[in-house]
């Protein structure tokens, strides 16, 4: 017997994923909880493990290959003989044209045994080699027993598609102006309506028909969130407001007390933060969402590309603790492996590039959630780094950021870590 | 007046109602008369207008059509009661030969003022010859008129209208709807005769269907809700002529529909719908018209294989 390994589902909004690479050939044996794959999703990369002892079998999906969640990307044999073999698909994964319109295939007795369910079922199950992948409906969940003959009868012969776009999706990309081909797919590789009209309000894709020769490559699964989050921070309206500040201060105090500078920029945000609770509230279509936890994300570069791990509680926790965590944080960073839980959610943004001596000032976009985001530079040789924050102008006018920003570069170049208690 | 009553009660009274005031109005069939209906739709009729115009008639439904079809021609207003629709199969030369065509071959010389009843669908255990759907064959028919009322009111709206016609008309009942229940109003009045009606907003998919299959979508639709899926349910309420408007306006806004019929699938009457409305609304639609229909075979006598041959 051979059962199916499909595509995991790795946070809420993951509709599709990438089989970066297989780490096990077909006839290969593995044993249950054994990594046999790695799977990205748009931000973190799982490994794969075999859920039960058994031969890798075939036909397993290409690496590097999107596909959708649950889809089947490789087999579990139960024997190497069978692994190897070209034996056909199990009962119910077998692809077959769609039945003739005789009559004796719909007149078998509706006992779940004598029903041929392989006929609805293929198309949702094949392994993407056959170019037949779309993700099951939601109404198609149940198993090819446990639905009625007369819903098999109905979608019997019913073509699933697999790439193409809908009659709609065509007429509005006509009316709208917008070349079809353009478009990236939905799932089973179909432009929607949906998917045209995504592209009509995102606004116009570069004419490149007189640019240099071009390799067109898609980005990393990390780059082409990034692309779409800051893409969704055109409509909120910003500003920026800088300070000139010391950071000796605190610079001396991160080496002395063997903590990250970075975590302690972090902190000192967050305990001024507690003072103007407004930087903390965050514009929402229903109105403002205001927060009394401080958050922070902190923005990393990594080979991948940006991404903002974030820190919780900042202003409420003890230091050693907001070390620990945002260790763990940069370790779980390097090896990919944050979960939506550890860069969704910041209240608050920082982002540093201290440690690019010649880049003296430099802004940053604020993200959806949040109402600002501080960019620190590097320190010039008088010692003064600019500090830009950028502000969501739904939430913060000039004077909230401004009051904002004096209180904040005190206590930056004082190096206040602890709550004060003076007034 | 609005009083709940029962699907058989709202035909007699539309029935009982004409026959008061138009003497051209008289009943045939069998059964119809002495024993009051095998379905209780001419209950107390016969008691009260008689036997010239409550006619009991023999096993032959071929005759008694024709007959139908003869006093139709002379201006009368009979309303036939097919037992059954499979019984309709025997009474086709008279349907459709004679009243279909006379009106269009005699060059409208000849009113055609012929309604007939009929009871069809699936009903408990009667067995594959007691147990067709029918409504394609008389669909193809032109110069009928069906209408499949799935509510009381609807049935005492369209009877009345069907009687009142000049053109033939048959009014497709269901065995397992005569005892439904609904509310009815004699005073609201009534749609136009072959208008369909949305019997549920919605805004995800638009639900077509006919008869005991418009009851069920609408229960679909709230299980439906409960997933977060809005269906639109349209209640065709006739299949000839189909109100298209009615359909194309929901599946424009809706661009995804479902034809449920209890016709078998191939050739039935969702066919027809199917066909049409993607030529209606092709580039308005996010997925091919899916049709959800009997499956194509007898009906069994079993109950259990029965319930599984029908939506």
């Amino acid at each position: 017997m051979k059962h199916p390994l499909t595509m995991p589902v790795l946070s809420d909004t993951m509709e599709t994923g990438r089989l970066s690479r297989w780490l096990k050939k077909p006839g290969d044996a593995v044993k249950k909880g054994e990594v046999i794959a790695e799977v990205e999703s748009d931000k973190a990369l799982m490994e794969l493990e075999a859920f039960q002892d058994g031969y890798l079998a075939g036909p397993l999906a290409p690496e590097d290959s999107e596909l959708p969640v649950k889809n089947v990307i490789g087999w579990i044999a139960d024997s190497r003989e069978e692994a190897l073999s070209e034996e056909p698909q199990p009962a119910g994964e077998q692809p077959t044209a769609p039945p003739a319109p005789a009559e004796a295939t719909q007149a078998v007795p509706p006992s779940p045994a004598a029903v041929p369910p392989a006929k609805t079922e293929a198309a949702p199950s094949q392994p993407p080699l056959s170019r037949q992948t779309p993700p099951p409906p939601a109404a198609e969940e149940t198993t090819a027993e446990g639905r009625s003959p007369v819903v098999q009868a109905s979608l019997a012969g019913r073509q699933q598609p697999a790439g193409g776009i809908t009659p709609l999706a065509r007429e509005l990309a006509q009316e709208l102006n917008i070349d079809p081909h353009s478009l990236p797919t939905g799932p089973a590789g179909v432009i929607r309506a949906g998917q045209v009209l995504a592209a009509a309000l995102a606004g116009p894709a570069p004419d490149l028909r007189h640019s240099a020769e071009y390799d067109i490559k898609r980005p990393s699964g990390l780059r082409q969130k990034v692309a779409e989050n800051m893409a969704a921070t055109t409509s909120t309206p910003q500003f920026q407001i800088t300070s000139r500040l010391h950071l000796n201060t605190l610079h001396d105090l991160a080496r002395q007390r063997e903590l990250s500078f970075t975590l302690l920029l972090a902190r000192v945000c967050a305990l001024t933060i507690q003072k103007h609770p407004r930087v903390n509230a965050a514009w929402t279509p229903q109105g403002l969402a205001w927060r009394t936890q401080v958050d922070v994300a902190i923005a990393v570069d990594t080979p991948d590309g940006l991404i903002s791990p974030v820190l919780r509680d900042v202003a409420g926790r003890p230091l050693e603790e907001l070390a620990e965590d945002w260790r763990i944080l940069k370790d779980k960073t390097q090896r990919r492996r944050l979960q939506p839980h550890d860069y969704e959610g910041g209240s608050f943004y920082l982002s540093n590039l201290g440690v690019f001596p010649r880049v003296f000032w430099f802004d940053a976009l604020v993200p959806l959630g949040a109402s600002a985001i501080l960019a620190v530079a590097a320190a010039d040789k008088a010692g003064r780094c600019a500090i830009t924050l950028s502000c969501d102008h739904r939430v913060l006018a000039g004077a909230d950021a401004a009051r904002f920003m004096e209180d904040l570069t005190a206590a930056l170049e004082n190096a206040r870590l602890e709550e004060s208690t003076q007034a | 007046m609005t009083q709940e009553v029962l699907y058989w009660q709202a035909l007699n009274r539309a029935l009982d109602e004409l026959m008061a005031v138009d003497e051209a109005v008289f009943v045939l069939g069998e059964d119809v008369g002495l024993y009051g209906g095998s379905y209780r739709v001419t209950e107390g009729l016969y008691a009260k207008y008689g036997d010239w115009r409550v006619r009991d008639t023999p096993i032959s439904e071929g005759s008694f059509t024709g007959l139908g079809v003869g006093a139709a021609l002379m201006g009368l207003r009979p309303v036939v009661e097919i037992m059954t629709v499979n019984f309709a199969l025997l009474a086709l030369d008279a349907l459709i030969n004679m009243a279909a065509k006379v009106p269009f071959m005699s060059g409208g010389a000849f009113p055609m003022g012929l309604t007939v009843r009929m009871p069809g669908g699936v009903a408990k255990q009667l067995a594959a010859q007691h147990s067709q759907r029918l409504e394609h064959t008389l669909m193809n028919a032109a110069g009928l008129r069906i209408v499949v009322p799935a509510t009381p009111q609807d049935a005492y709206w369209q009877l009345k209208q069907a009687i009142l016609s000049d053109e033939p008309v048959i009014v497709l009942e269901h065995e397992l709807l005569y005892f439904s229940k609904g509310l009815l109003d004699e005073t609201l009045p009534p749609p136009p005769p072959h208008r369909a009606l949305c019997r549920r907003q919605g805004r995800d998919l638009t639900i077509l269907a006919y008869s005991k299959m418009a009851v069920l979508a609408e229960e679909a639709a709230g299980i439906l809700a409960g997933q977060g899926i809005e269906a639109e349910v349209i209640d065709l309420r006739s299949l000839s002529p189909i109100d298209w408007n009615t359909c194309t306006d929901s599946v424009a806004r809706t661009h995804r529909v479902l034809i449920v019929e209890e016709d078998c699938r191939f050739a039935g009457a969702g066919a027809e719908v199917a066909a049409t409305l993607a030529e209606r609304c092709f580039t308005r639609l996010e997925a091919a018209p899916l049709r959800l229909g009997g499956l194509d075979l007898p009906t069994p006598y079993n109950g259990t294989l029965e319930a599984q041959t029908i939506p």
